[in-house]
């Protein structure tokens, strides 16, 4: 039995998880052009979220995957009015330490309230697998892949597409003519950051029933995503689409071909990502950043 | 306007800063237990449990020991390397307590030993399976180890699945890359081979990562009857969910220590059926209470539930490893008639008591500790909702039943 | 009890003086307009070149920081030749992933590093803790001394230059490359000697440990609440960092909320001080000047 097929399987269902882990984060540096350090502590109240829906009430990470994301935007909400607006003109310095701080006090409160102990969401899909072409399919991966895309795709369309997502758009590209057009630059940075507040929380709701819980579960994920939109192209939410791909064939490729490579996986997409960084800084997708 | 603004972000500042210092004064005669523990951060999980333990040890004494007063000086650690130096540096330099308690955490154990040297208090780790700390500690006579070394967790389930299913099946092994995957990996390996196994893969996978099939996968091109998976609970979660969505058809599955945590069914469900494991300490066993010291060391069935009204859950394997140490030392401590750390050394080494931990007594290993007591494991099975003990032959109710 | 405090005066000296030295590296970078994500990278390399090159060789501390050192200054030089003209977010996510990169290659490398499982000092080569704070406070000392030495260069001119623009600057006859260099090179070999020294005062060492992106933070915290691009800022803010997360820890810490409290103080730090203590004393001061001057 070869590999191959399972290879490609795996690939691109974890680059569908990677997707949305990142796609958050790429809309919030796109338009605020803040990158979020607080990011991943959203994800970890995504999965507690749909973690407790579920204990308690029986509800599927699925379906309750709508709510727990307004619940989470109220969050994003709430860190942007008491603490992200008044950092918008300062130095990105000043903004990645603040949202560190957030991201600290939030993970503490996580502690508090839900304890350190691990968790997981058991739900029958999480479970279930079935053999296609010489590829074992798990159900739950397939899931979470179907629901990444299905969010990102939505996202592109409606900041296609919506008059709100349009003057986004514009805020992104040019916030002083945006302003000059009318549009209201500090609620369109409001609703981005809740935005992908939301969408944080959703790669939270999808990953519950496939990876553990914890309040710490947030930093390394935010790591990850935050190489993924750096190489896509810094606010490019199409950039990062094909980044989160890319990164995933290399890792789970490096994992399948190489001696002991699911260790040297994440050393190796870094290399990539430095590469990239050299020889095309803006990214695959990416405009021109400067400071 | 603006100088006034700058005033104001001043005080602002100033007054985030501003705490007071001061210590507490102590006048009656009491015994100090200092408790660096894992109260914050990625270890709180142990800490907690250290935290829980230590309180129902100082509450079955009544808080006196030999007319002393029982004083524990909890310190934060916040499960960094750094906190662990803080903490202990301030209880041994300025607190200059001669108990020790703690840390739980492997790699903060080992980052503390440092710490210890300095002044080389009575020091009760319950923790640190890692054989790098039983080097480091080796020859200590005042270091107390009561948890399991790593190779526990091997020679028990390699010795109990040779005796059932023969010599010469395959192994594989799974392991993560953090310090406890690869502190378990040359034990797993010694002791499977020893037993009379054969390993055909090892195999590594990142500590949180998210996807571990591509390991699996290589591991199922080798046809094992045997798969011994090596990390931590948080990673044991992923890779038992991937194992049974991957359908490897391996019939037996080993776990270090996470089969045995109650968190890890909850999270992985129908997955946790077969896991076999070592264990230290199970609820819900048959242990009798000490005949000497019924009140101190109870039936576990009697402790357990005391333990459940307090804290309306079932206790776990930290919080009845640091309830047990503790008490013993507290214990020695009474029997030396004070706070004198050679004595209470002494009484310590010369305790032994049946626990809910199984007997309470401290012995040397060959690997060079000193005082080593609760090493003996059993070997247990998830077999549906029950656990069902397989191994040593004298105290188990059932057999091993391979997943189909 | 003079001498029972010593001890516990002796971990906040060793804290104090290691983020003092990390604050300074750090902003001697920032000052030539390169935000560095990565300084654990320094740090860690530090780090193990002090540990290994002590335990193969038996080098006592003072020499095994010279390797340290020298690796380190080679890993900024590095860093600048690769990173070419990377500027701004783009040169902070390099540096990002370099610091990750390392971790990797060291929880990779069990055989030479000691792997996920990590190394101890060879404890016949480890020092009382007040020789290690002497040291630091000397290192402390001397980084000040040098970011002080830069200030009064032209250099100061250049890197203002081209932390405003690097083209600019370029066109005024600023080598921003060779520059680069030399800063990370400083900078790195700063970090890298802090790094080493810490790991006397531990004892053991880890890939966690050596390239925790909390040392990245911590780096930028003196700074950001002393005043960044300031002298005597990064000073100020390295030490208020220490006295908040230790008086967190201990006042907060047995009931579970010191890293709440500390990130509170940490949050409420940068909306109310966002030019730090230093930088609006001296907004503070040119404001009065002003005021009585009868400007505007």
């Amino acid at each position: 039995m070869t590999l191959l097929p399972q290879f490609l399987l795996d690939a691109l269902l974890l680059g569908g998880l990677y997707c949305l882990m990142a796609v958050g984060l790429a809309l919030c540096f796109g338009v605020t052009r803040i990158i979020n350090f607080a990011h991943g502590e959203m994800i970890m109240f995504g999965a507690y979220g749909a973690f407790l829906l579920s204990v308690h009430f029986g509800i599927d990470p699925l379906l309750s995957l709508p709510l727990v994301a307004l619940g989470v935007a109220l969050i994003g909400f709430l860190v942007f009015k008491l603490c992200v607006q008044r950092v918008l003109d300062a130095p990105h310095v000043n903004q990645i330490l603040l949202l560190f701080g957030v991201g600290l006090i939030l993970q503490n409160i996580a502690v508090l309230i839900f304890t350190g102990d691990e968790r997981s969401v058991t739900t029958a899909y999480s479970l279930a697998s079935d053999q296609f072409f010489g590829m074992m399919v798990a159900y739950g991966r397939l899931i979470a892949f179907a629901v990444s895309i299905g969010l990102t795709v939505g996202l592109i369309v409606w900041l296609r597409i919506s008059e709100m997502g349009r003057a986004i758009q514009a805020v992104a590209q040019q916030r002083d003519a945006a302003k000059l057009m009318g549009i209201n630059v500090t609620a369109m940075y409001m609703v981005s950051f809740m935005v992908s507040a939301a969408l944080g929380s959703a790669t939270g709701a999808a990953m519950s029933f496939l990876l553990t819980i914890t309040p710490f579960m947030g930093f390394h994920i935010l790591i990850k995503g935050f190489a993924i939109v750096v190489l896509g192209g810094l606010g490019s939410v199409g950039g990062t689409l094909i980044a989160a791909f890319v990164l995933a064939f290399v890792e789970t490729g490096v994992s399948y071909y190489v001696p002991e490579g699911g260790g040297w996986a994440e050393g190796v997409a870094l290399a990539v990502l430095l590469m990239v960084l050299i020889l095309r800084p803006r990214g695959f997708l990416g405009q021109a950043v400067d400071n | 306007m603006r100088a006034f603004r700058y005033i104001r972000h001043m005080v602002m500042g100033a007054l985030c800063g501003l705490f007071i210092t001061g210590g507490i004064a102590h006048a009656q005669k009491v015994i100090r237990i200092g408790a660096p523990l894992e109260l914050t951060g990625k270890f709180v999980i142990y800490g907690s449990q250290g935290q829980r333990g230590l309180e129902m040890a100082v509450e079955a004494f009544a808080g006196t020991v030999a007319g002393h007063r029982i004083e524990v000086l909890l310190r934060d650690i916040q499960s960094t390397n750094q906190g662990a130096v803080s903490a202990m540096t301030d209880l041994l330099e300025k607190e200059k307590v001669d108990f020790l308690i703690g840390p739980i955490a492997s790699g903060l154990v080992s980052a503390a030993v440092p710490a210890w040297r300095q002044r080389k208090p009575l020091w009760i780790v319950p923790g640190a399976s890692a054989l790098s700390f039983e080097e480091a500690i080796a020859g200590e006579s005042m270091v107390f180890h009561t948890y399991a070394w790593g190779y526990g967790y091997h020679t028990g389930p390699a010795n109990a699945l040779a005796a059932a299913f023969g010599k010469g099946k395959k192994v594989a092994i799974i392991y993560s890359d953090g310090a406890y995957g690869r502190s378990h990996l040359p034990d797993a390996r010694k002791h499977y081979t020893e037993a009379g196994f054969q390993i055909v893969a090892t195999e590594l996978v990142r500590e949180n990562a998210a996807d571990m099939n591509p390991a699996l996968q290589k591991i199922r091109l080798t046809k094992p009857d045997v798969l011994v998976a090596l990390m931590q609970t948080t990673d044991g979660i992923v890779v038992a969910k991937q194992i049974h969505v991957a359908k490897l058809g391996i019939p037996i599955l080993v776990g270090s220590a996470f089969p045995q945590f109650q968190t890890w069914v909850d999270a992985v469900g129908e997955a946790a059926n077969g896991w076999i494991t070592a264990v230290a300490y199970l609820a819900g066993q048959a242990v009798p209470a000490d005949p000497k010291y019924p009140r101190i060391f109870p039936a576990a069935k009697d402790w357990e539930a005391a333990f459940t009204k307090k804290y309306n859950r079932e206790p776990e394997l930290i919080d009845a490893m640091v309830y047990t140490s503790a008490a013993m030392l507290f214990l020695a401590i009474d029997r030396a008639g004070g706070g004198d750390k050679e004595r209470v050394a002494k009484e310590l080494r010369n305790l032994g008591v049946e626990t809910i931990m199984g007997e309470g007594k401290f012995v040397p290993t060959p690997g060079g500790a000193v005082n080593q007591a609760f090493n003996e494991m059993f070997v247990i099975q998830r077999q549906g909702d029950k656990i069902v003990t397989v191994w040593p032959k004298a105290r188990s109710n059932g057999q091993f039943k391979p997943i189909q | 009890m003079p001498f029972a405090a010593t001890a516990v005066v002796n971990d906040w000296i060793i804290s104090a003086a290691s983020m003092v030295i990390l604050a300074v590296s750090w902003n001697l970078a920032a000052n030539a307009g390169l935000i560095s994500l990565g300084h654990s990278a320094f740090w860690g390399v530090g780090t193990y070149t002090a540990v290994l090159s002590a335990n193969k060789l038996g080098l006592p501390l003072v020499l095994a920081l010279i390797p340290a050192m020298l690796i380190g200054a080679l890993l900024g030089v590095l860093l600048a030749v690769i990173t070419g003209r990377l500027r701004g977010i783009f040169f902070a996510i390099s540096t990002l992933a370099l610091s990750e990169g390392l971790r990797v290659i060291a929880v990779m490398t069990p055989g030479f590093t000691g792997g996920g499982e990590g190394i101890y000092v060879n404890p016949q080569l480890r020092i009382g803790a007040h020789w290690v704070a002497a040291i630091m406070v000397v290192g402390a000392l001397i980084s000040i001394l040098v970011a002080w030495a830069i200030s009064r260069t032209s250099w100061h001119f250049a890197f203002r230059a081209m932390r405003a623009n690097e083209s600019a600057a370029q066109m005024l006859g600023v080598r921003p490359i060779g520059f680069r260099v030399w800063v990370l090179a400083l900078a790195g070999a700063m970090a890298a000697f802090a790094g080493g020294v810490r790991v006397w005062y531990g004892g053991f060492v880890d890939p966690g440990i050596a390239f925790d992106l909390h040392i990245t933070i911590f780096a930028q915290i003196g700074p950001l609440l002393g005043g960044i691009y300031t002298l005597a800022g990064p000073v100020i803010g390295a030490l208020l960092s220490v006295l908040l997360s230790e008086a967190a820890r201990i006042w907060f810490g047995t009931q579970g909320f010191g890293l709440l409290v500390y990130g509170v103080a940490l949050v409420l730090c940068i909306l109310f001080l966002p030019h730090g203590i230093w930088g609006g004393l001296q907004r503070l001061w040119t404001f009065g000047r002003r005021r009585i001057r009868g400007e505007q």
